[in-house]
This record gives C-alpha cells, structure tokens and sequence, in this order.
C-alpha cells in the first residue's frame, strides 16, 4: 500500500464523483456529445478507483474493515457520513463500477432523447448504489437508497418502450411501499437506542447493540425485510421487475438486473440481519421456502415468456430466489455461494440483458416468435449470446455454475431436500434458456436483408464482461477470497447449520 | 508426464476455441486440418502416455476451481487402467471420425463451427474420462451435454433439427439433475468428491444411502445413455450430420453413463438393490431398442435404436456386477458402431442422400467396400461368432446367466431374446440396403449429388475401424482361450467381480448364442432378402414410434409442464398479484376523484371554506373557555 | 386612555368583518386585496389598543412589522394582478380556475 493515501475519504469520494459528473453532464447540456464522453470518462475513472482498490484490497481477507471512513454530517440528529468497505462491498463496488460503464456504452447511440439529463440520471444512479453498498449510517443509507429509486423512475419513465409509464409508476410504488416502512423502523430503532442510551445516533455500529422494547423486534425486522423482500424480488412481491426490466431502456435494465437487485440482498446481509439477529434467525425458514418458490416460479413462467427481454427479466427472479436460499440456508459454503452468485448474476444476466437489446435495435422486435436465424445474419453476436445464455444456464466452467455449485451443496448439507429441489431448478433453467436460445438464434433467418454484425463498441463492452464470466467460472477464489471469512461469520451469527424449515 | 497429461486434454480445447474464435476467417482447409490435428495429437499422446505409464496410475492436479470451507475441487486428472483404455479409445475413435468428417464436410460453409463444437466434444468427453473428481467429470458431463446440442443442431435452419437438439439437451439434463443430487450427497456424508477417495470410503455410507447415491448415479447415467425412461432423444438426435451422430450418439456420449457406473463401481457395487436395478434398466432398454429397431425405415434411426440397446447390454454388465464386461462391450461397440454409422453415411450419400432403408436396395455393387466395411460391423452387431460383438456380448450373458437366481436368469432371458432381436433387424438392414435391386427410383431423383464419387477420405476410414471391430475379441478373449482375459487382468479389482463358470456352461452358452445368430439371420433372409413393402398394421406404427413414448411424455411431463406455467404466469402473476394491485390503484384513483370535486377553483369557495374554518375553531376555543372556565 | 379599549376593539372587530366580508363577498381581485388590507389594519388597531393599555411596546413593534409586511405584500400582490389581467383580460377572481380537481 505504498502509494495509498489512507487520510483521503476515498470512500466518499467514489460515491460524490459520479454526482459531480452529473452536474458536469447537465452543464455540458448544450452538446450531446460532450455529455457521452463525460459519462464515459466519469464511469471509467470509477471502474479505475474501483479496481485499483480490488487490486489493494483483495485477496484473501478477515471481517474487518478494509477501508472506514467517519466524517460529521448532521449533528443534531445523530447522522455521519460513515462509509466502510469490507469484501463482500469491494466486489459489489467493483460490480457496479463495471455495469455502469457497459450500461454507458450500451446507451452510446441508442439513446437520442435528452441525452445530458440521460447521462447525468445515469452517472447519479450510480452515486446511490455505491452509496448504498458503502454506508454504515442509516440515514445516510436510507439516502442513498432512495436516491438510487428516483433516477431509476426517470430512466424508465422517459426512455422506456411502449409501456414506460406504467412500469415506472409500478416500480416506484412498490420500490417505495417497502422502503417507506423501512425509514418508520429505522426510526423506530433510532428512537429505541436513543431513549435507552441518551445518545441519538444512526451508526449502524451503535444500533446493532440496542435491546429494543419487547415485541418490537419482529415488527422492525419486517419492515427491512419487505423493503428488501421486494427489491431482490421475492415471491409474491416480484411483479414490478418484469415490467420493469422489459420497458426500461437497455441501460436500466443491465442496471437494475445487475446491481439493484443485489442492494436488496446486500442490505438483507448489512443491515436487516444483524439489527435483529432474532427475528432473522425465525425468518430464515421463510426465506428458504421463498428463495425456493422464487426460483421455480421465476424459471416456470420465464419459460412462457414471449418478449426475450420478459423472459430474462424471469430468469432474474429464479437466480435470485437461489441467491436468497443460498442465505437462508446459513451454512458457510451456501453463503459464500450466494455472494459470489450475486456477482456472477449480475455479469451473466447484465450482459444478456446488453444482448437482447442489441439484437432488438437491429430486428426492431423482441418477440421470440419473430426472431431466429441469429446465426445465420450476425454470427459473432450470436456466438456472444450463446455464450452468456449457457453461463446464465448454469453450464460448468462458466460463473454461475460455480456460485450455484456451492449454494447447493451448502443447502444440502443443512436440509438434504433443499439441495435436491435446488438442483432440480437445473431442468427448469435449461428449459426457459433453451426455448430464449430457440427463438433467438436457430431457425431461418426472417428475411433477406443482412445485419450488422458486431461492432467495435458493443464487443467493447461484451468481450470483457466474457473474459469474466470465465474466470469467475475456472478460478472464482480471485473473486470468493475477499469474502470467504464473511460468509462463515455470517453463517455462524445466522445459526451454524439449521435454518431448515 | 504430468504436464503431457494436461496436453491431451489441452489439445482440442486449443483445437476447438482457435476454430471458435478465429474459424471462420480460416480456410476450410485449414480449419478442418487443424481440429484433425488436434485430435490425432492428442490420440498419439495418449498412446504414448499409455506406454510411459507403464501399467501405473498417474494423477495431476493443476489448478483450484472451486473451494469454500472443506470443499477443495481443482481441475485434477487421473489416468488409471480404468480411463487409460476409455482415453485411447475416445481420441482414437475421434480422430477416425475427425479425418471421415473432413470428407463430409466438404459442402458445408459452415465448417468452423462443427469442427471447433466436435474438438470441444473430444475435450470435454476427455474431462468425463480423465476426471479424478465427480466436479470437473461434471463439467465434462454438462460439456458433452452442450457440444451434442450444438452439433444435432448443426443445420439449425431446419427448425426441426434445432429442436432435436433441444429435447436431447432438455431430457439429459433431467438426468443430470440425478447425477449433481447424487454429487451433492456424496460430498455431504463424505466430504469429498475426490473419486479415489470416494471409492475407498465408500463403505463407511449407511445401506439406505448407498442405494439412494446408486440410485441416483443410475438416474443420471440413464439421461446421458439414452436408457429408459430417459431414452426419447436418441432417436431424434440423428437429425445431426452424420459424424455426430458416429462419434456421439454411438461411440463416446452414450457410453459415457456406462463409464461413470464403472468409474464408481465399488460404490455401486456395495448396493445390491442398485446393482439389480441397473441390470433391470440395462436388460429393458435393450429389449426395448432391439424392438423398436425391428421396424424403423431411416438407417439412422434403426442404428439409433440399436446403439440404445447395446449400451442397455453393457448397464446389464455393470448391473450383474462385470465391470470389465461392461468397458469390453463399451469397447467393441464403439468400433462396430462407430464404424457403422460412417459407412452408414457413404451409403446415405450414395443412395443420392435418401434415409429411408426401403428405398434403398442394391448398393453392394455400388461400393464394394462401404458394403464389405458395412458387413463387418453388422457382423459385430448381430454378435456373429468370432467378431468383437460376439465376445463382448457373450461375456456379458455370461456373466448374468452364472450369478444363478431367478432374478438374473430372467435377465438373462431378456438379454438372450434381445441378441436374436438384435440379428433379426441387423441382417434385415443389410438385405433393405445393400441386397436385391435399386429402389430408388420409384421417387424423383432429383438429388443433384447421385453420382458424386465419395470423398477418398471418408471410404478409407472405414476400414480401420472395420479390423478393430472384427479383431475387438482379443482385448478380452473368455478363459480357454489364447491371450484370454486381457482386458480383465488389465483393469484388476476395477474391473468387478470375477466371473465363475465352468467351460461346459460357458461353451453351452456361446452355442445358443451361435444359433440365436443363425435364427435371427435365417429369418431376416426369409422375410427381408426379397423386398416387400413394409406393413402398416398397429404393431408396425407402434414399434415405429418408439413404443409411443413421446407422445405418452407429452401427456405425463410437456403438457402439465406447460399448463402450470400459464397458470402461474397469466394466472397468478397477472391476474391475481398485478390485477389485485391494479384494482386497489383504481380504487385509489376513484376516491380521489370524489375527493377532488370539493376543489372548485373558485377563489370565493376557498376563502368561504378558510372563513368557516377559522370560525369553528375559534367558536371551539370560546366553547372550550366558556365550559372550563 | 381616551378611549376606553372595548371601543378599540368594537372598531377594530367592525373593520376586520367588513374586511372579510369585503373578501367574501367581492369578486374582483383589486377588491379583494383592499378587503385584505381592511383586515389587516383592523387587528393592527387591536394591537395598538392592546399595547396603550397594558403600556407595553410588543403591540406597536408588531404593527410597524405589518405595516412593512403590507407594504410588500401589496407591491407583489399588484404586480401579480397585472400579470394575471393581463393573461385573461379579466380581474373576475372566478375565471381563475386552473386548480379544479
């Protein structure tokens, strides 16, 4: 760490950069493409700070903070700007350094309406989930969470396709129903602590030592648990991400698969497990039969699925159902594999999600049943996809094999007919990957006229995402060590090996 | 040595990804020299491994791929006496079939992508084989799993193709769920997935969960060899070109199930229900193949049919507890099998790419030699006495027959029905294809290629494989014999239990097998050696269809599967959660409605309201006074 | 005091109803606001008595607060009644009804 500036915030720093470059972008208004550059540059500077500190940082490494910053914020309230990084924060910080710039590129030609406000929406998305992988203060927290919704809302509302405005609406009120009640528990924490201790503070640190009044526990925990419940999703609160993920532009949904999914799970690990270690533990039951519901349901109705992107949209609902019994299951080789599946997701689907939406810009359509020949017009972009459906399937030797691999054999081991059922979700992802690859690739091609195949941009931004999704599927210890002690911790505060219903 | 073990697997993964990425921008002649080089590198390396190994096991380990808390899964190799002969068979077979492949694709445009998927085949079949734990023997299982679903569908502008592919993938998958539950099993009761290991603490698992891992070690080899009731996909899988459908859909893919039960034998064997259960599938599945290839009309498909009831003979091996018999017939019928399917591809081409066996007739004259090298591994297949077939077969009947109880006496009787089944439809084959006169007449010939003189190169492959076949026997001639039981001493303990028999049991049962033949072939010349039409009656169509069950899965598994996806879909999702909540926000929307007509825009009305507001509060103040004071 | 404070306060209850009644009853603008300023002199009245009788100056500091109040909320009070004539040629308080539900 020789050229480490340990006293720079540099937490704070990677969260307030892209909101400067969103004030630049909104600026630079006059020039469409002074803006794209400036999007590009700000998100590539923080992919750069990002895995300049993976670089530091990782490697195998204990619970601690790696990097902790404390600065005074609002004084009179208890709030502080704190900001930890720990493992399983650097991956997601580094995922989403990574998603935002694809999300970038994605979005270089396609979007042509008000592209300044695009780009400033986008870079301030970005703020808020980096902010949300790294506060320890919740208020600040609550902040970022909400600020991650509102630049989300526009993106759908103002740059999505034909349903926008529904889907927008329907992701901002269910988004909000959850994290509404989550802002009355945390206050109602806030308030515990404080009349308890006389010291009125929002440091998750303080908080996790309250003893809250009798009967509490269990109603706080359940507002976290349905403000997270409902943007991992969980089943029966699932049915905003297919709206959303299919109308939003290719942009927002790369983003919304690939990181907002992961803050719900996120916040599940920081903040809504270890305030109420109780009532987590008595969920866990719960989690494990709704992770699992997820993962059926999610891949059951993926497969009847017209819109590829609805179809992807339902793949993400059946992988994060396995992320969720992974957790709930708290053994430490399922926990682990639930980490590392959230990354693995988050490249394999964001990816897909790219895909769909560059084949969708040159058919004009995204109906399976009007694609196909794929191969025969635009072979490289088709082997890409081909590759990305079969990681997302679960293919050994590519990533989510290995983040799946462990969950089961975690789940398993605590609950033998968890693992078997898990395992059997194998059938149901080939089917739903198989019918997407089906209608997309195969068959003749619709009509005579060729089709640009890959350009320079768009195999910029999937050859890297590819070179990942191999490595996290040959060697994921380069991604798994920073966490491995997290993952057991976890599972040892979450009950060792029980957890089954 | 170490590092050379790594180069075989190395060779067509290089081979196979060079095709991937760079194939289409190479000459067709370079990308098919250099996927033939591959494989044949590989073949001379693991025939050079074999001698450098020197009848010792040789294990490496390179690199970790999946570790947590006790799970420690690296890609590690292990070339033992069980996968050295599987290794050398596999890259043998594969380059034969690589260099017939050149031949046959001659036309293709498409060249790269089938030779990049059939070098990842080869390198992922290798992974099966040389695996030293059930992970990466996984990844290769998942990884032939995918190359066989690209390569059926390899025209995939036929839709049809592409969903053969499909159902292949869909429906060994099924099975390979059973294989990762029985993984995950292994590792949670023994803490290893490391296949030595395995093997060696297998005893220390509890009866009940030893057959339940056999059981579903079973169910996963079934899906992946085509056994019942996994078995619907081989059939359609002929939809692929030609050499797929030699290299694996006869030769290596299938038999990769029968490997893995060897590969597990001790573990298997410890379970007396497993074993019973595996030679019960074996013994249906074959008589089962053997029935429905009585009346298919595509060459294929009847080869299809009788690829499934072959690796049905080499389950029953394992399933009575012959190993080795198992990997002897394994052998053998790769050989015979591969052979003909090549052969079987020079006739198609030669018949102006017709399919269908009753069109066909009078091709011997055509091409001596497809008909010779044809012969011989249909003389392997009916298990005429002397060839490869006969001894591996015998080895395994015998082997059932002196375990001596009921249960595999009747097992027996199956397998023995099944080998005059087996005769009958083999010489019925070649009396359709090659006897009498050309039928090809009787549809329009428009096929361009008719005359076309066959690639040298695809000819002159089949004779090699034809000397294999014909000479398999040697590997593991029965006792008596000269050079007997090679192939037993070579694989020791691995091989299963040894057979006892007495000579007089033995060449009792090799003569009913020789008349078993002769039957067989005296009836196929009695109804097939003049040509007649095919009949149509309601056994005919049954047989045809494979029993039915396609149709009988569509009804059991596509339907329900589908109906509980529209019901959660348009049921659930949309009507009950998204329509509920639509409902409530139009609720909503109409409340406020009727809340908003109290908002006039009147200036007057608002201040009116301010007024009167104002006034009852301070007329609730003056009460309040008034009372309280 | 001259006058006895009930008398204020009678006079400045009058003037503050008649205010009201101005800004009730009226409809055009410019009436309104006079109506408003009636009002609001008629509590500063109250005030002022207020502040005569118990010799106390918080009644005169918060008149002088209103009269600069006032000042400044009629300058923009007629201002705004400019702009608005002259978006609708009205002053009729009724045609400015953009925020009916």
């Amino acid at each position: 760490m020789a050229h480490f500036h340990a006293d720079f915030p540099w937490l704070l720093a990677l969260c307030a950069f892209p909101l400067l470059g969103a004030l630049a972008c909104l600026a630079l208004r006059r020039s469409d493409a002074a803006c794209r550059v400036a999007g590009l540059v700000v998100s590539l500077v923080v992919l750069g700070v990002c895995g300049w500190l993976f670089v530091l940082l990782g490697g195998p490494r204990g619970t601690g903070w790696l990097l902790h910053e404390d600065l005074a914020w609002i004084p009179r309230l208890g709030a502080r700007l704190t900001l930890g990084l720990d493992g399983l924060s650097l991956v997601l910080v580094l995922l989403t350094a990574c998603l935002v710039v694809v999300g970038v590129l994605v979005s270089w030609r396609r979007e042509k309406r008000a592209v300044p406000l695009f780009y400033a929406l986008l870079l301030t998305l970005e703020s808020g989930i980096l902010g949300v992988f790294l506060s320890l203060d919740l208020l600040l927290f609550y902040l970022f969470w909400e600020i991650m919704l509102i630049p989300m809302f526009f993106l759908i509302g103002i740059w999505g396709h034909e349903r926008r405005v529904y889907a927008a609406v329907k992701f901002f009120l269910f988004t909000l129903a959850g994290s509404l009640l989550m802002l009355l528990a945390i206050l109602g924490v806030y308030l515990a602590h404080g009349h308890q201790t006389g010291e009125y503070t929002f440091a998750l640190a303080a908080l996790q030592n309250t003893i809250l009044p009798a009967g509490w526990a269990p109603w706080l925990y359940a507002a976290f648990l349905l403000a997270f419940a409902v943007k991992v999703p969980l089943v029966p609160l699932h049915t905003w991400l297919p709206d959303a993920h299919t109308e939003a532009p290719t942009a927002g949904s790369v983003i919304l698969a690939g990181l907002l999914l992961k803050t719900g799970v996120y916040g599940l690990i920081r903040f809504g497990f270890p305030l109420f270690p109780g009532p987590a533990r008595d969920s866990l039951p719960w989690l494990a039969a709704l992770g699992l519901a997820g993962l059926f349901w999610g891949a059951w109705v993926a497969f009847r699925q017209q819109d590829a992107k609805r179809l992807v949209a339902y793949s993400s609902v059946s992988h994060m159902g396995l992320v969720v019994l992974g957790l709930a299951v708290a053994t430490p080789i399922a926990c682990e594999g639930s980490f590392l599946q959230m990354l693995n997701h988050g490249l394999s689907t964001g990816a897909l999600f790219a895909l769909v939406g560059m084949i969708a810009e040159r058919a004009g359509t995204r109906r399976l049943d009007e694609l196909g020949g794929l191969w025969a017009r635009a072979p490289v972009l088709a082997g890409f996809f081909l590759f990305f459906a079969l990681a997302a399937m679960g293919l050994p030797g590519l990533n989510n094999f290995a983040g799946e691999f462990l969950v089961l054999v975690g789940a398993f081991r605590a609950e033998p007919w968890l693992g078997a059922l898990g395992a059997a979700g194998m059938v149901f992802a080939a089917a739903y990957m198989l019918r997407l690859m089906q209608g997309v690739l195969w068959g003749p091609p619709r009509s005579a006229e060729p089709w640009r195949d890959l350009s320079l941009r768009e195999g910029l931004v999937l050859a890297p995402l590819a070179v990942l999704v191999l490595w996290l599927g040959t060697h994921p210890a380069t991604f798994q060590d920073p966490f491995r002690e997290l993952a057991r911790v976890l599972a040892a505060s979450l009950g060792g090996a029980g957890g089954a219903p | 040595m170490a590092n050379l073990l790594y180069l075989l697997l190395l060779l067509p993964l290089v081979g196979g990804l060079v095709n991937a990425l760079v194939g289409m921008r190479l000459s067709r002649r370079l990308s098919g020299g250099l996927a033939v080089a591959a494989v044949g590198a590989a073949a001379a390396l693991c025939l050079w491994l074999y001698w450098l190994a020197d009848g010792q096991g040789t294990r490496v380990s390179l690199l970790a791929w999946l570790e947590s808390a006790d799970l420690r899964v690296g890609f590690g190799l292990l070339f033992d006496r069980l996968s050295a002969p599987m290794a050398l068979m596999v890259t043998a077979v594969s380059t034969l079939i690589h260099l017939y492949a050149l031949g046959y694709m001659r036309a293709e445009a498409d060249h790269a992508r089938f030779f990049a998927l059939l070098n990842l085949f080869v390198f992922a079949m290798l992974c099966i084989v040389l695996a030293d734990n059930l992970a990466l023997l996984f990844l290769g299982w998942e990884g032939v799993g995918f190359c066989s679903y690209g390569l059926i569908g390899y025209w995939y502008r036929e839709p049809k193709n592409a969903d053969a592919g499909k159902k292949a993938f869909l429906v060994t998958r099924v099975g390979d769920v059973f294989l990762a539950v029985a993984l995950l099993w292994l590792f949670a009761s023994l803490g290893t997935l490391d296949i030595d290991a395995l093997n060696a603490r297998a005893g220390a698992l509890a009866p009940a969960a030893l057959t339940g891992i056999s059981l579903l070690l079973l169910g996963g080899a079934v899906g992946k060899s085509a056994q019942l009731p996994l078995m619907t996909w081989l059939p359609d899988a002929m939809a692929g070109p030609t050499p797929v459908s030699a290299l694996i859909h006869a030769a290596t893919m299938v038999t990769a199930g029968v490997y893995l039960l060897c590969r597990l034998f001790p573990l298997v064997s410890l379970s007396a229900a497993g074993l019973q259960a595996i030679a019960l599938v074996g013994a249906l599945t074959a008589f089962y193949g053997a029935t429905c290839a009585l009346r298919q009309r595509e060459i294929k498909r009847v080869l299809a049919y009788s690829t499934m009831s072959q690796v049905g003979f080499m389950f029953l091996a394992v399933g009575v507890g012959a190993a080795s018999g198992a990997m002897f017939h394994l052998l053998t019928h790769a050989f015979f099998k591969a052979l003909l399917f090549m052969a079987a591809g020079c006739v198609i081409a030669l018949a102006g790419h017709e399919n269908d066996i009753t069109r066909m007739g009078g091709l011997r004259r055509k091409s001596p030699l497809v008909f010779w090298s044809f012969l011989a591994g249909a003389l392997c297949l009916a298990g005429v006495p002397l060839t490869g077939g006969f001894f591996s077969k015998d080895a395994i009947l015998l082997a059932a027959f002196s375990r001596g109880d009921a249960f595999h006496w009747s097992v027996y009787g199956l397998g023995a029905l099944t080998a005059l089944l087996t005769a009958l439809y083999t010489f019925r084959l070649v009396y359709l294809v090659f006897a009498g006169e050309a039928r090809g007449g009787e549809h329009p010939a428009g096929h361009a290629g008719h005359d076309q003189p066959l690639p040298r190169v695809m000819r002159w492959t089949l004779p090699p494989l034809a000397a294999l076949g014909l000479a398999g026997g040697l590997l593991n001639l029965p006792a008596g014999w000269p050079m007997a039981g090679l192939l037993d001493g070579w694989l020791g303990p691995l091989g299963g239990a040894e057979v006892r028999a007495s000579h007089a049991l033995e060449l009792t049962l090799m003569g009913v097998a020789t008349a078993l033949v002769l039957v067989g072939w005296l009836l196929a010349r009695r109804w097939y050696a003049r040509f007649r039409p095919p009949a149509q009656g309601g056994l005919d169509r049954f047989l045809l269809r494979g029993w039915m069950a396609d149709r009988a899965y569509a009804w059991l598994w596509v339907k329900p599967y589908l109906a509980v996806g529209w019901l959660l879909h348009r049921g659930v999702d949309e009507r009950l959660i998204d329509g509920g909540l639509d409902g409530a926000a139009r609720g909503i929307g109409r409340g406020g409605r009727l809340v908003a007509a109290w908002a006039t825009g009147r200036l007057s009305s608002y201040l009116t309201a301010l007024a009167l507001g104002l006034g009852a509060m301070l007329a609730y103040f003056l009460v309040r006074q008034w009372a309280g004071g | 005091m001259i006058v006895p404070f009930a008398h204020v306060l009678v006079v400045s209850a009058v003037m503050f109803v008649l205010g009201l009644g101005a800004v009730l009853l009226r409809r055009n603008l410019i009436l309104i606001l006079i109506g408003v300023e009636i009002m609001l002199n008629g509590v500063g009245l109250a005030l002022v008595g207020a502040s005569a009788l118990w010799q106390r100056a918080d009644g005169q500091v918060l008149v002088v607060f209103l009269m600069a109040l006032t000042a400044a909320e009629v300058a923009i009070s007629l201002a705004m009644v400019v702009a608005m004539k002259r978006r609708k040629g009205s002053l009729d308080a009724d045609v400015f009804r953009d925020l009916r539900g």
